[in-house]
């Protein structure tokens, strides 16, 4: 036998030390033992190179090159974004399938089980967390992506069409992300796809934006079939689309190259794939620690700002029959909300983003200045942060804080105790707001600090909308602070004023407040331990420290 | 320059191993925070249910209910009521099985029919949205929410503290046990029949109340966030009726707006979801007649105080 004969050979331990390098060979397909110990000690290797066997043998490796030039390998090159954006992908795959366990997409039991995910399974607030966090950061490290790929003019010839393909993935990566906005089923997710998918409407001729509207939402109002079009566009149609296109780009950028810094080759040239023996750097070790290395470093940022930070919102369950204040799209569209406020639906809504997008395209076909270099492509950078600047302006324009200034007896409310989210009344919760009638037009000495600030907040609202507004004069508010039951309170906000007329007005509003509800937007740093549910919120609920 | 790029891999390495200690260690701390986490979550919901109920119920119940639910004489119970969320209390008065929070849901769903002998001879109307109510499941849960929220405070009411004392139809007048009617010949029976729905005619009034019309339209002009939001304010529809619908008179089109409202819908509020469908079958002719004239009463106002 095979064995027999090798222990003849080697002896027992010989015999074994071989196997057990076989089984390693094995796994890491193609390297020996040796030669890993090598790899770790950072022996150059010999030649024929006996590190390029796995690029062969592993089909995960295979669609990695075996070198990168060393220039391209430096951070402050490509900052890791086309890697980070690709991981982040596959964070959102492991977290979105894990999600899916407990989501039924109907009206009837996505907000329940939202809830039922944060109440009842344990790391369910992570996960959702998790997936919400780096679906936006996803949107922030794409877009950043093709920043850099701008600058540094990476989409000059021959990697027009990777550049192509990467606007198209951009795109994808937006839909991916506002697709599953829907899903929670609250007023946040509701009204931002109801302003998103109206834009479809302004299509022309308007047979086919009611079309394509109709396709959207699955009927003239978002409801059950909208949201299943939705969650079958988040968790199918779109994932496949980009993976697909996904690896169309990186067999781009794996067959040009990475572009090398612009510097250090000649204008109009592309030296990506003409590396000097002495700049490679080998995938097998080097470059697969690094990017190893990052990922964990990565991965746990994630789950520290997860963790400690981030709270993906939670609104009321959607109502179709009642609009919030405030309704905004997500951030990566408020430049698009900004459009809208200041042109009609079809040039802002179709018209504008579709030539926006054509033109992203066509960039590489439109640039025909051949050098990459800073100095030779001022038009460019100028035309790209004047771009980029536009875009900021747009976006604080799509924001509530522009244009869209309700009555000020709504706004004084809205600031204090808003609709949705927290609000400084919500924020400083139930303990901290004694019962009784407070007005603005009294002083009141009270020993509770965070109340102080309520009452100072209502005092500073009013008076700015009294400064601002001529038709806001002698204005008073007053909050009645009632017990309406056992641990429930009931503000009920009330303005007073007279217009410019001397005509008297008021604006009465009720909100009520339970003790065991947190307000999780309020928190910067969540309460990891929650000892406050031990401590009681009710020790201060009963005193009326002001009278 | 300062280059991020180090080519030591081990001080690669070093901060991969460091990172994933400190990322496993974050995720052992959720680990052991998660049972507490999940318990503040549960009341956290629970809480955000009872605040939807309450404004639920300030929109929809507190006008016969009472603000506090204190309840209004001659109009409806109290629920902060300690014979309301005792055992030995209601439900055992009407044979209830269930828990009262089941009794709860199933009244504010399905309303509540037959308390006319009772002190309290309004009948609650339906709400939830499967019996052609308006409001959705959720809704109905934090209504629920809300009302189960009082039992402390009920319970600490002394028996004589509270008004509600047992309804006056726990033990049954004779006359309810209409056992009699089986032994009346055919005629007697039509005739009994015929009496009982002559004097059984609900005035329009009293239809508005107990249909809930009230919960979607306003009898008066009122102020933008006030309840009564979701159907056209009938304050004055007695200018407008007439012009609605072509070919229609303003009675007419009244008649045809609670018998089948879907056949004309005012376009603000095409969106907001239908009129019951059912009135047909709910009311008598002589009841939708009386309520059309009452409706199209451009004196309605002055003789009826029931939208204060």
């Amino acid at each position: 036998m095979g064995v027999q004969q090798d222990i003849r050979e080697k002896g027992v331990l010989g015999a074994v030390a071989a196997q057990a390098d076989s089984v390693f060979t094995r796994i890491t397909a193609g390297i020996d033992s040796g030669e890993f110990r090598r790899m770790l000690q950072g022996d150059p290797p010999g030649r024929p190179n006996p590190r390029l066997k796995p690029h062969a043998e592993s089909f995960l490796l295979h669609i990695k090159p075996t070198y990168y030039h060393e220039s391209v390998t430096r951070f402050t090159h490509t900052f890791r974004l086309g890697l980070m954006s690709t991981y982040l992908f596959i964070v959102e795959t492991i977290t979105g399938i894990l999600l899916m366990i407990w989501y039924a997409p109907t009206p009837e039991r996505a907000y329940p089980d939202m809830i039922l995910l944060l109440t009842n399974i344990p790391f369910g607030q992570f996960l959702r967390d998790m997936h919400r966090l780096g679906a936006e950061a996803m949107v922030a490290i794409v877009t950043l992506h093709m920043v850099r790929c701008y600058l540094t003019g990476s989409y000059k010839p021959p990697r027009q069409f990777t550049w192509f393909t990467g606007v198209l993935l951009l795109v994808f990566t937006l839909f991916l992300s506002f697709s599953g906005y829907l899903l929670p089923w609250d007023q946040l997710a509701f009204w931002a796809v109801t302003i998103g998918t109206s834009m479809a409407e302004a299509v022309p001729p308007a047979v086919v934006g009611e079309v394509v509207n109709l396709l959207a939402r699955g009927a003239p109002d978002i409801g059950a079939n909208g949201l299943m079009r939705f969650y079958l566009l988040h968790v199918l149609f779109l994932p496949l689309l980009l993976v697909l296109f996904f690896f169309v780009h990186y067999y781009k950028v794996v067959h040009f190259g990475i572009s090398l810094p612009a510097d250090e080759e000649e204008v109009g040239e592309d030296t990506a794939n003409r590396v000097p023996a002495d700049k490679r750097v080998y995938y097998l070790p080097d470059v697969l620690v690094d990017e190893t290395s990052f990922m964990t470093v990565i991965t746990t940022l994630l789950i520290l700002l997860t963790v400690f930070f981030f709270q993906a919102p939670l609104e009321h369950i959607a109502n179709p029959q009642s609009t919030p204040l405030h309704t905004v799209a997500p951030w990566y569209f408020y430049w698009l909300q900004g459009m809208l406020k200041i042109a009609d639906k079809f040039v802002a809504g179709v018209l504008l983003p579709g030539v926006l997008l054509v033109l992203l395209m066509a960039i590489p076909y439109l640039d025909y200045n051949p050098s990459r270099r800073g100095k030779d492509r001022k038009v460019a950078i100028v035309a790209g942060v004047v771009a980029g600047t536009v875009m900021i302006i747009l976006s604080w324009m799509g924001t509530p804080e522009y244009a869209v200034q309700g009555a000020p007896s709504v706004e004084i409310v809205q600031d204090l105790m808003p609709e949705e989210g927290s609000g400084i009344s919500r924020e400083i919760g139930y303990k901290h707001l004694p019962l009784g009638i407070w007005r603005t037009d009294e002083e009141y000495d009270v020993h509770d600090h965070e109340f102080n600030e309520l009452l100072h907040e209502f005092y500073a609202a009013v008076d700015f909308y009294r400064r601002s507004d001529p038709d806001f004069n002698a204005p008073v508010g007053q909050v009645s602070i009632t017990q309406d039951q056992p641990g429930l309170k009931k503000l009920k906000w009330e303005i007073f004023w007279f217009d410019a007329q001397g005509t008297a007005g008021s604006y009465e509003k009720s909100f009520w407040l339970h003790e065991d509800s947190i307000y999780w937007e309020q928190y910067g740093w969540k309460h990891l331990f929650f000892d406050y549910v031990a401590d009681g919120w009710n020790e201060l609920s009963g005193a009326n420290a002001g009278e | 320059m300062h280059r991020l790029y180090t080519r030591s891999p081990i001080a690669k390495l070093m901060w991969g191993i460091l990172s994933s200690i400190i990322g496993i260690v974050a995720l052992l701390l959720v680990l052991v925070s998660e049972v507490p986490r999940m318990e503040a979550q549960t009341i956290n919901w629970q809480g955000r249910s009872v605040e939807n109920g309450a404004t639920l119920f300030d929109s929809n119940c507190a006008t016969c209910h009472g603000p506090n639910g204190q309840g209004l004489l001659g109009r409806a119970p109290g629920l902060n009521s300690y014979y309301f969320f005792t055992p030995t209390g209601r439900l055992a008065d009407v044979g209830w099985a269930g828990s009262l929070e089941d009794y709860v849901k199933l009244t504010i769903s399905a309303g509540r029919p037959s308390k006319t002998d009772s002190q309290w001879p309004e009948i609650m109307p339906t709400w939830g949205g499967q019996f052609g109510g308006p409001l959705r499941g959720d809704q109905v849960e934090d209504l629920t929410a809300y009302v189960m929220n009082w039992q402390e405070s009920a319970l600490e009411q002394t028996p004589e503290e509270d008004l509600f004392q047992p309804f006056d139809d726990v033990i049954k007048p004779a006359e309810f046990q209409n056992t009699a009617f089986l032994f009346l010949s055919e005629e007697e029976q039509t005739a009994a029949l015929e009496e009982y729905k002559a004097r059984s005619i609900r005035a329009p009034a009293e239809l508005w109340q107990s249909e809930a019309c009230f919960a979607c339209h306003n009898l008066a002009v009122r102020q933008e966030d006030e309840p009564g939001q979701n159907g056209p304010n009938l304050a004055d529809l007695f200018e407008r009726a007439g012009s609605r619908v072509d070919g229609l008179t303003a009675e007419e089109y009244v008649y045809q707006s609670i018998v089948d409202p879907a056949s004309f819908v005012v376009l603000t509020y095409e969106d907001v979801g239908e009129m019951p469908q059912n009135f047909a079958e709910k009311l008598s002719e002589v009841e939708i007649q009386g309520l059309v004239a009452w409706l199209l009463d451009p004196e309605r106002d002055q003789d009826q105080e029931i939208n204060e």
